[in-house]
């Protein structure tokens, strides 16, 4: 029995696209656009996330909406994370293990969406409530999931 | 460990980084002799000072240059690439 | 001796209702929950716990603070555990270390005594300069040096290691460590304290007045964190301590570290100061106070500071008769003395001992000689002075002066975020105020209150003797406890000419045994100071650096993390019985098992379904880039050596990567699917270098156009051999007669696809590029349709031979970091007549200078038999190296060994015949062959049968 529950929501829809005028083309496909870098916003089922300066992933129903036509400076990404939700009272003693960012020192009333590296594996990663949202390219993911799973079995 | 302040994600552990060597000019390829070409390819200099340096932020792929004091160890200033030489 | 229950021992550390069995050496004893190994053989009276580690003279207790390397003991598989701060743990099982025979009451080589005249200083540099006596002196030393045995049946451990975060990290909590603690809190910093010990309150625990307070109120604090038991090992930069428990290391990062680490009290130097019985007062002070163990019953008390006087309070309420206080000192301060009133216990001021008398069997001290007489006594209890325990201080930069006022190192400039009180700060009486100090400014310095700059008055008295050393012509007066170091010893050294403290370090190995200097350094450079008429300010001190105590490897170790990449069709590969092979961060089949086949045999059956029939390989670890926007054909102009700009829409070309050095770096195929969007493919190992490369060039040059990595998003399988093309086109919309290089767009098995004609391998191909999630789908119906056909799949190593037969080469293997495109082949590639490419002017350069070395095919007589070269087999011409193999492997199509190999510029036409050396130094004749060595005209790949 794992001291950390997680759920694989790998199978969600979602869509990215990145450039100097992508803000400005999702916000003409009528979505709202996280103003400042690693943010993000709840949308209808889903979440879009400015990653860093100039990149987008937007999860859910609306990542349809980006199969619109691009225009110039707008480069669509093709998602395909392994996608996880992880909870449990032991979440934090899993990050400390193998993470060297300070999730709690993290306000998450800003919405922060971060880059870093959990596990060596490079990660988005968005505290939400009492859950964490991560995302890391799906060719890390099994092995990604083992290793979470094994430190959190083995907590002391 | 040190720690370094990415541009755009903020101050992380050193280990997030990567180093890319020091800025320097290159110098006009249809111009420049053999030897100012060698020079700049094959020529670094090690000694202590102010470096302007190239460093990449790995999670986000994020490239910015970072001001080092390397005689005293110290991170002075780290800001995007805007183009100046 | 354990002393009954009385108001005395209220405050020990031991359960007298759990007694706990152990062993040491052979003898069953008794000792109590809360015990040390030490402590409970000094209740069972046992005082020789070690043997010396040169001289193997018996050792017993001296510091009681984790310290003492005379009492490191071996217990089942752990080697050196330090018997002075384990806890006893029932059925413990141990020994003395470094004990010849007879363990460690009989110990052989104790006759090495008697022979520490043939054992000088500097005595390995010494041995080792006579060549011929090397082989002899290496047994002896083998033999003689080293702790403790290695276990190498130990089962492996998993020790966790985790980051940690705080405010204000406190060292030490002691008085200034508590207050320090306390005072950061109150301004509002998140504060972790951290001790050694196994309680809070400072090394003599309860002794200082205030101290339990303190530890109530910092435990009573909700913004303090509490690890007792725990040290920090080392301090690196930007305040990152380890911080190292019994089971789990954490690696702490502060905002502000404060160094309460107090200090280390030192030994004395003179004759047979290392007998059982001799020790330092504030040991004796911690048997007493923790453990309730008396360990002497009549003491001489080696005195020089006001800590001797306080300390012998404690002594005397433990019963321990004082008969006489040998004070270093000619005028001693009557407030120090006033302890002693009316106890009629005589202080001699201004002596010294000038040497401990052994007992008969040499284990333990019967009396001391002085300058005024011999008293009798069982015990000698030093408290002559301190060393601050300042090496996280040294670590973290600290410029540390000599204050004679207090005569030791002192800090004079700490770095940022760096703060020091207590002993270790040169305050040995207002402690608690000091601390107050530093916890202050530490927590301002994070932006928690207002720094409360408080002042703190300096000492009065000098609490450490300057010269606690004694000369005695027979020797036997220790420094260095750790490396059995007499004060002749150093002073040789300095004759000799290692007169720098570095240099005598090194020399007489002072200061290099396992509790590195901590009761030796002090007096080691003060020594130094003498003999070169200097000061210690002057003669300095040594690097201190991490780590502070000995970290077990298990905690170094802990649990890593090397991330391992598997492309969507990996379960596939499990199923068909893959054998891996790591390549890079990768994991890919080397082949596929099959039951009753060796490898080769199932390597060759791969080969020869591609040959002819199909085959199928995985090749989604190739690096999946994109680019996009109208400057992206410039984009690629720029970065590769052939030209972009006028490939056609729908076709694919090969693409060659240098650096700036005009060095080969990557390859990979270019595919144009419209005029402002490509999509192209690096080689497996650089598949991240290279992307970050290109993003860094896109941030300096600006263009119109963006990278996107779609290495891990997009599976990839090449589809190849002459019946490939009849089984893929009832699974796909693209019409299958597109040509050689072509790219098309469209749909297999129904899910978006890039399909690219290739010939990698030497037949007709298509790369069949899809979206991750459809990889496996994809692959299972190209396995499905192909059944009837003999599909099979195909591993790296029936795809290194295919590709041999054609001559490609494999960058990283037929080229290495000096290969220019000349060098291997690539020559028709290079555009130089373009406007700009990374490595285009270095290569313009090169291409004016004569050429060294040339990459070839080459084939073995056809009939040879003999033992084949291997990859970096160098080819040999006139007694010399005129070049090496890269690559070599059986062609089962030409029935002969080929491979590539580089050869002198002189040797490359075909038929030129060269030799290659084997290992075992033979030479294997070998021709120059053109290249491709199987179908040369490329007829297979372009064409279906």
């Amino acid at each position: 029995m794992s001291a950390i529950h997680f759920e694989n929501v790998s199978k969600t829809s979602r869509a990215g696209v990145k450039g100097p005028a992508a803000a400005a083309w999702l916000a003409i496909l009528g979505l709202p656009v996280p103003d400042a870098p690693n943010t993000w916003l709840p949308l209808e089922g889903g979440l879009i996330a400015r990653l860093g300066l100039s990149e987008f992933l937007v999860e859910g129903p609306a990542s349809a909406q980006l199969a619109a036509p691009i225009s110039h400076g707008v480069y669509p990404v093709l998602r395909q994370d392994t996608a996880l939700v992880l909870k449990g009272e032991r979440l934090n003693d899993l990050l400390l293990e193998t993470c060297s960012v300070n999730f709690l020192a993290i306000d998450r009333r800003t919405r922060p969406a971060l880059l870093t590296s959990i596990a060596g594996v490079g990660v988005t990663a968005i505290p939400d409530g009492n859950e964490l949202r991560l995302w890391c390219d799906c060719t890390y993911g099994e092995w990604f999931i083992d290793t979470l799973s094994s430190v959190a079995n083995e907590l002391i | 460990m040190k720690i370094m302040t990415c541009p755009v994600n903020g101050p992380r552990a050193i280990t997030e980084f990567a180093y890319g060597g020091e800025i320097r000019p290159m110098p006009n390829p249809n111009t420049a002799s053999d030897d100012q070409w060698a020079d700049y390819i094959f020529n670094r200099n090690g000694a202590p000072g102010m470096k302007r340096e190239w460093w990449c932020h790995t999670p986000s792929n994020t490239w910015f240059v970072a001001e080092r004091d390397t005689e005293r160890d110290l991170i002075m200033r780290t800001y995007l690439y805007m183009g100046e030489a | 001796m354990r002393l009954p229950p009385s108001a005395t021992t209220a405050g020990e550390w031991i359960n007298r209702d759990q007694p706990l069995r152990f062993r040491f050496e052979g003898r069953d004893y008794a000792g109590c929950s809360g015990d040390t190994i030490a402590s409970a053989l000094a209740a069972n009276g046992v005082k020789v716990l070690g043997r010396s580690f040169k001289y193997h003279r018996p050792r017993g207790l001296m510091s009681v603070a984790n310290h003492d390397v005379n009492a490191v003991m071996q217990w089942g598989g752990t080697p050196n555990v330090r018997a002075d701060a384990m806890p006893l743990v029932a059925g413990m099982d141990l020994t003395a270390v470094n004990t010849f025979g007879g363990g460690v009451d009989q110990d052989n080589a104790r006759i090495l005594g008697w022979l520490s005249r043939i054992l000088p200083v500097g005595f390995y540099y010494k041995a080792f300069h006579t060549k011929s006596l090397f082989p002899l002196w290496e047994k002896v030393f083998r033999m003689a040096t080293g702790l403790g045995k290695v276990d190498f049946s130990t089962p492996r451990l998993r020790t966790p290691k985790r980051y940690g975060f705080c405010d204000v990290l406190v060292v030490g909590a002691g008085l200034s460590g508590l207050s320090a603690a306390l005072a950061a809190a109150e301004q509002g910093a998140a504060v972790v304290i951290v001790d050694e010990n196994a309680r809070l309150g400072g090394s003599t625990h309860g002794v200082s007045a205030g101290a339990s307070e303190l530890v109530a109120l910092v435990a009573a604090h909700p913004k303090i964190r509490i690890s007792a038991d725990t040290y920090a090992a080392g301090y690196y930069t930007d305040h990152w301590v380890p911080l190292v428990e019994r089971d789990r290391m954490t690696k702490m990062r502060a905002q502000a570290v404060v160094v309460a680490t107090g200090g280390y009290e030192q030994p004395a130097v003179f004759r047979n100061n290392d007998l059982p019985g001799i020790m330092l007062a504030s040991g004796a002070q911690r048997l007493i106070r923790r453990w309730s163990v008396r360990p002497a019953q009549r003491i001489v008390l080696l005195a020089a500071n006001a800590d001797a006087y306080l300390a012998a309070e404690d002594f005397l309420a433990a019963g321990i008769e004082i008969a006489a206080v040998i004070d270093l000192r000619e005028d001693v301060p009557e407030t120090q003395k006033s302890a002693l009133a009316g106890r009629h216990i005589p202080v001699h001021a201004g002596d010294c001992i000038l040497e401990a008398i052994p007992s008969a069997n040499g284990k333990g001290v019967v009396g001391v000689r002085t300058q005024s007489g011999t008293i009798a006594c069982d015990g000698v209890f030093v408290s002559v002075g301190w060393a601050p325990t300042a090496p996280l201080l040294y670590q973290a930069g600290t410029k540390m002066r000599y204050d004679d006022a207090v005569h030791q190192f002192v800090p004079e400039q700490l770095p940022a975020g760096v703060f020091a009180c207590g002993r270790v700060n040169g305050i040995h009486t207002a402690r608690a105020l000091d601390g107050a100090r530093a916890g202050s400014a530490a927590a301002a310095h994070c932006g928690f209150g207002v720094d409360q700059a408080i002042t703190v008055p300096p000492e009065t008295a000098h609490p450490t003797h300057p010269w606690p050393i004694v000369a005695h012509p027979q020797g036997k007066n220790f420094l260095d406890f750790d490396e059995d170091l007499q004060l002749a010893d150093l002073e040789n050294a300095i004759q000799e000419g290692f007169d720098n403290i570095e240099l005598m370090k090194r020399y007489s190995t002072v200061g290099m045994g396992p509790s590195q200097g901590k009761h030796s350094n002090m007096n080691a450079l003060r020594v130094l100071a003498r003999c070169t008429a200097s000061t210690p300010g002057e003669v300095g001190t040594t690097t201190a650096r991490p780590f502070f105590h000995p970290v077990p490897m298990s905690h170094l170790a802990g649990r890593g993390f090397s991330p391992e990449r598997r492309t969507p069709l990996h379960a596939r590969h499990v199923a068909a019985g893959a054998v891996w092979m790591s390549a890079g961060v990768w994991q890919r089949p080397e082949y596929y098992a099959i039951a009753g086949q060796s490898r080769a045999q199932c390597i060759e059956g791969e080969v020869l379904a591609v040959r002819y029939g199909i085959g199928l390989i995985d090749v989604g670890t190739l690096g999946k880039l994109e680019i996009r926007g109208p400057q992206a054909a410039e984009f690629l102009e720029r970065v590769y050596i052939s030209k972009y700009a006028g490939l056609k829409v729908g076709m694919t070309r090969y693409a060659v990567m240098c650096d700036e050095s005009g060095v080969v770096i990557d390859d990979g195929v270019v595919a144009r699917l419209a005029a402002d969007h490509f999509y192209f493919t690096t080689t497996t190992s650089s598949a991240a270098l290279i992307y970050r490369e290109l993003s860094r060039w896109n941030t300096i040059w600006k263009l119109d156009c963006g990278i996107v990595n779609l290495t891990g998003a997009m599976a990839a399988m090449n589809l190849a051999g002459p019946q490939a093309k009849a089984i893929l086109v009832s699974l796909t919309d693209v019409d299958l007669s597109l040509p050689y290089l072509a790219v098309r767009e469209g749909k297999v098995c129904g899910v978006p696809a890039r399909l690219m004609r290739v010939g990698f391998v030497g037949e007709w191909g298509v790369e069949i590029h899809v979206p991750a999630e459809h990889g496996a789908a994809v692959w299972d119906a190209l396995m499905a349709a192909g059944k009837s056909h003999g599909i099979r799949p195909f591993g790296v190593e029936a795809q290194r031979l295919l590709r041999l037969e054609k001559g490609h080469i494999i960058i990283g293997q037929d080229t290495d970091g000096l290969t220019t495109p000349g060098e291997a082949a690539l020559d028709w590639a290079v555009k130089l007549d373009k406007h700009f490419f990374v490595g285009q002017r270095s290569l313009q350069a090169i291409a004016r200078k004569p050429r060294h070395q040339q990459l070839v095919g080459f084939m073995l007589a056809a009939g040879y038999a003999g033992e084949a070269p291997k990859e970096c087999h160098l080819v040999i011409e006139g007694g010399e190296i005129a070049g090496r193999v890269t690559s070599i492997a059986w062609s089962p199509a030409l029935s002969r060994h080929i491979g590539l190999a580089y050869v002198r510029s002189d040797m490359t036409s075909v038929d030129r015949p060269f030799e290659i050396r084997l290992s075992n130094g033979s030479l294997v004749a070998a021709r120059v062959a053109k290249t491709p060595f199987y179908d040369p005209e490329n007829l297979r790949q372009k064409e279906s049968s």
